[in-house]
């Protein structure tokens, strides 16, 4: 009987797991994990390695670190050594505390942890940076997801009743990946990005970070590279973690402006009068769509790419017109739109009473092709758990670093540090430096990590300057009593 | 322990009375205007006969906006059926006659004895709110416009008016986001409507809906909303309140219940509204035996009896169907030992050994005798057609939900249904109605039944006890 009844409790558990997995953000992580999991599948459990293997302490490190270069290229010493020596444990600390003292919103924070071996420990939380910190480095996870403020320390969440357990503040998060841009993406497919494509990242960050600032008045957006394919968005104001899922929803659905499933060639379709939201978008689509749609992508270049631009026009005269110009031709993908749009733009379809207004159609396939699309249920939901920055990328090794938004154009995914180029450029600075002044830098002042901790401490600082008001004016009305 | 009742409402009359500045005239000002945000207590004594009866009929209201929502009817259409239930169970009668005066007290009474019983869980909180809400919704839009303006001035809501300067100096912006809006008041020019039209600055939070549809002005965190949409600030203010309210009703509760009056007529009316859940079946288990199983299928709904016959034909059924299946007969009566019983002959193809190992613990762990030792209720309809989808193999789930039309037309005239009634369900069943369909069902299968008595199934024991003759509001409904 005990077998079975402990058979049944693990059902039970994975169970539990399979329903809540679709709380997390969908990044592939899964499949990757796998990956992983496999590779790894005979190294020692983490604790084990930590106390037999790899005994050495943080300040004799670096005279060890040659001769670590056999397993340089191992994933799982590399990521131990992010843990250990480049984390920004404090700052990120700050970060969630909005404070610094330990206050709910870190002791009652949700952290998801997912192992090498494809376990996802959900509900964890911490009393301080420390305790954090020592829990990362001991379950060495390949991912970290961020939930909820609940209204209890989530890691008792067994022992308390289930409806004083409700989450209660989160931050505002967007995720938007490049698979979402499969069907007009030419270059690259699915999990894969190169620099033709990124620039649609680029423009989702500049349209989604305007609309956030400039209309409902978000002053703390951060904005994080996922580690692959794609780009998060943390918005951290006060007003914006405490949205009820009803406001949630409602942003995005203001946001959102591409619709619709695989069945259908229009996905967008708006008035012919924009919100002054959406003409503020269009402004910054309008300087991308050439640059990177119509040339990078070369949308109007070939005959299967085209003829899905054509399939959007509402008229079978139209569409046929311009196929017949097009075909066999080598015009290029700048005149091809042009064509289109003298087209479409002429006098008699806006003058039409009834039926579609064609002339507004180029400006509706601008939207289609530049405007972000957004994952909704990472948005909308509050239970939902994102990962969180600086966290590495278990299939590229890259580190989920911050975007600044400002200069997002200059971003580059592949210039963004991996663990091994961390390693090596500690590695030489370290040879190449060896004053006494050096030894106290912080290891990731000495390696390309650094300008991308600067915008996050720069984003925290923010956060902090801000809490100190709050502080001071409250303070200062409760003397007034 | 009865007593703290009677001081508790003289104290509030008191309280109620001293807003008041002089007695006869306020009488009839008590209720200036037909609609109300209830945010005090109704000023009144009433008899316990009455208290039920208000109570009963306002359910009657709210039930049938309920039943309108999930059956997804049309705007025009719900307005009907609005007023159809209104006339008959809660009038709202105009001006300012005794008549008038009647309707409206009925309403503000019957509001909070209901706040009283849909006050308890979280549950029922959100269902008293959601249907609260449409109900004020409705009646706000049959308001004329200066009877809406009386109203909203008693309410004394701050709602901040932009200066006409400001209000120039983004009538660009304004205009484009007001065509609709505009059009919708029957004004074709737009500068003319933003000129004349009163605009409110509020926190974008307030109009979640008017947000979503990129119909107001956001700057900076503020949304412009013109006159035209303010009930959408109605609805929110309302809605804020009457929430908040009902959690302070809930923290209070408890010194209430104390009334032994109170007590059973506002357990009975908590029952009307959800239903049973069906989770609490110590008052019927061990009535049925397991060689009884086979007699009652009779009575079983489609999904129940599909998954009889599938375990009669297959003499097994997977992990799914057992479940749905087990707790479903668990909820007619079936006690434990009759649950082992009734799947050990059932599985007649399994070594006794097999069955021990893998499938009695599982049966034990259904009543709560085994593992996190929950005793589970039977799955609702909701819970079978959303959840744990059929795969190959599998015979649970809601037949409307998850049959192809062939086989559920199929299934319908084997068990007698008439062409055009498979028809109609069919119909329903495509159109996502699978619930409607369910209940179409019943009453082509028991036509002793009156339709109107049957409301929707919502629940597969709830269907086995009205098609075994019990109808749901039965006991409920009388009021001696």
């Amino acid at each position: 009987m005990l077998d079975v009844q402990a058979h049944d409790e693990i059902s039970d558990i994975m169970a539990m797991d399979a329903a809540e997995q679709n709380f997390f953000s969908d990044d592939d992580m899964t499949e990757v994990d796998r990956d992983m999991s496999k590779v790894h599948l005979n190294q020692a459990t983490p604790d084990r390695f930590k106390t037999k293997s790899f005994p050495m302490a943080a300040s004799n490190f670096n005279s060890k670190l040659t001769s670590m270069q056999a397993m340089e290229n191992d994933p799982v010493i590399l990521l131990r050594t992010f843990y250990n020596r480049f984390f920004p444990y404090k700052t990120y600390f700050n970060w969630l505390n909005y404070d610094t003292t330990p206050n709910k919103n870190f002791v009652q924070r949700e952290f998801s942890f997912t192992l090498a071996s494809d376990t996802y420990l959900r509900y964890n939380s911490f009393s301080d940076a420390e305790e954090l910190r020592n829990e990362i480095e001991r379950l060495q996870p390949v991912k970290i997801d961020i939930g909820a403020i609940y209204t209890a320390k989530p890691k008792d969440k067994k022992t308390i009743n289930p409806k004083a357990f409700q989450p209660v503040e989160k931050e505002l998060v967007f995720d938007i990946d490049m698979t979402d841009y499969d069907e007009i993406r030419t270059c690259c497919s699915g999990g894969d990005i190169c620099h033709k494509c990124w620039g649609f990242m680029t423009v989702a960050i500049k349209v989604i970070h305007a609309a956030l600032k400039e209309d409902f008045g978000f002053k703390h957006i951060l904005w994080v590279y996922s580690g692959r394919r794609g780009v998060h968005c943390w918005v951290c104001d006060e007003r914006a973690r405490k949205l009820n899922n009803e406001a949630r929803s409602a942003i995005v659905s203001y946001l959102e402006v591409v619709k619709g499933g695989a069945e259908m060639s229009r996905k967008v379709k708006l008035p012919a009068t924009l919100h002054p939201s959406l003409t503020r978008s269009l402004d910054i689509l309008r300087q991308y769509f050439l640059p990177l749609v119509v040339k990078d992508q070369g949308v109007f270049n070939d005959e299967k790419s085209w003829k899905k631009i054509l399939n959007i026009i509402p008229d079978q005269a139209v569409q046929a017109k311009l196929a017949e110009r097009w075909e066999g031709t080598d015009a290029s993908g700048k005149s091809r739109w042009d064509d289109l749009r003298t087209e479409l733009e002429k006098n008699e379809y806006a003058k039409r009473k009834t039926g579609d207004k064609l002339n507004l159609i180029p400006r509706d396939i601008i939207f289609q092709y530049t405007y972000p699309r957004l994952d909704d249920k990472v948005s909308t939901n509050i239970n939902h758990l994102l990962k969180s920055p600086f966290c590495v990328h278990p299939k590229t090794q890259r580190v989920c670093v911050p975007i600044n938004p400002d200069t997002c154009d200059q971003f580059d995914p592949f210039s963004v540090p991996t663990l091994q180029t961390l390693t090596k450029e500690l590695e030489s600075y370290n040879a190449a430096n060896t004053k006494e002044t050096d030894k106290r830098m912080a290891d990731y002042d000495k390696t390309s990590l650094k300008e991308y901790i600067g915008t996050f401490e720069l984003f925290v600082d923010g956060l902090l300057k801000e809490a100190l008001e709050r502080k001071r004016a409250e303070a200062s009305v409760s003397m007034e009593f | 322990m009865s007593k703290p009742m009677q001081p508790k409402h003289q104290n509030r009359f008191n309280r109620t009375s001293l807003y008041k500045p002089t007695g006869e005239v306020v009488r009839h000002s008590e209720y200036p205007c037909r609609l109300n945000f209830y945010l005090r207590p109704p000023p009144v004594e009433i008899s316990v006969e009455d208290f039920e009866r208000f109570a009963l009929d306002r359910l009657q209201v709210l039930k049938t906006i309920e039943n309108a929502t999930l059956r997804n009817k049309k705007a025009d259409e719900f307005r009907r059926e609005m007023d159809r239930v209104s006339s008959e169970h809660m009038r709202m009668r105009t001006g300012h006659t005794k008549e008038a005066m009647e309707d409206r007290k009925k309403d503000h009474v019957s509001h909070f004895i209901l706040r009283l019983a849909y006050c308890r869980s979280e549950d029922l909180r959100a269902w008293f709110l959601r249907q609260e809400c449409a109900l004020f919704r409705y009646r706000f839009e049959l308001e004329s416009r200066k009877d809406k303006e009386v109203f909203l001035k008693s309410l004394d809501i701050n709602w901040k008016v932009v200066s006409q300067e400001d209000k120039m100096n983004m009538k660009a912006e304004l205009e484009s986001c007001a065509i609709w809006t505009a059009k919708a008041a029957g004004i074709q020019n737009v500068k003319d409507f933003v000129e004349n039209e009163t605009y409110f600055e509020v926190e974008f939070e307030k109009v979640p809906d008017l947000i979503g549809r990129r119909s107001v002005l956001v700057r900076r965190g503020k949304a412009f909303v013109p006159m035209t949409e303010q009930i959408s600030l109605v609805m929110d203010e309302f809605k804020a309140r009457l929430s908040k309210a009902l959690e302070a009703t809930a923290k209070a509760l408890p010194r209430m219940d104390e009334d032994e009056r109170l007590k059973p007529v506002l357990l009975n009316v908590e029952k009307q509204y959800t239903g049973k859940d069906y989770g609490d079946v110590t008052n019927v288990t061990g009535k049925v035996k397991a060689s009884e199983v086979d007699g009652l299928s009779q009575h079983f709904p489609l999904c129940m009896s599909n998954l009889h016959q599938s375990l009669r034909k297959d003499k097994h059924l997977k992990h799914g169907g057992r479940m749905q299946y087990g707790l479903f007969l668990k909820g007619i009566g079936l006690s434990v030992e009759e649950a082992l019983v009734f799947w050990r002959k059932a599985f007649g193809n399994h070594t006794d050994d097999k069955f021990q190992k893998e499938y009695s613990y599982n049966i034990r762990h259904n009543y709560g005798l085994e593992g996190r030792r929950v005793n589970y209720a039977p799955y609702s309809c909701m819970k079978i057609i959303q959840s744990n989808q059929p795969s190959t193999g599998d015979h649970h789930g809601c037949p409307f939900r998850h049959f192809s039309a062939q086989s559920l037309e199929a299934t319908l005239y084997k068990n007698k249904v008439g062409a055009p009634q498979v028809n109609e369900i069919v119909r329903l069943a495509k159109d996502r109605h699978y619930q409607l369909a369910c209940t179409r069902y019943f009453e082509v299968t028991h036509p002793e039944m009156q339709s109107g008595q049957v409301g929707t199934i919502e629940h597969p024991n709830q269907y086995f006890d009205m098609s075994q003759g019990k109808l749901p509001d039965s006991d409920a409904m009388t009021t001696d």
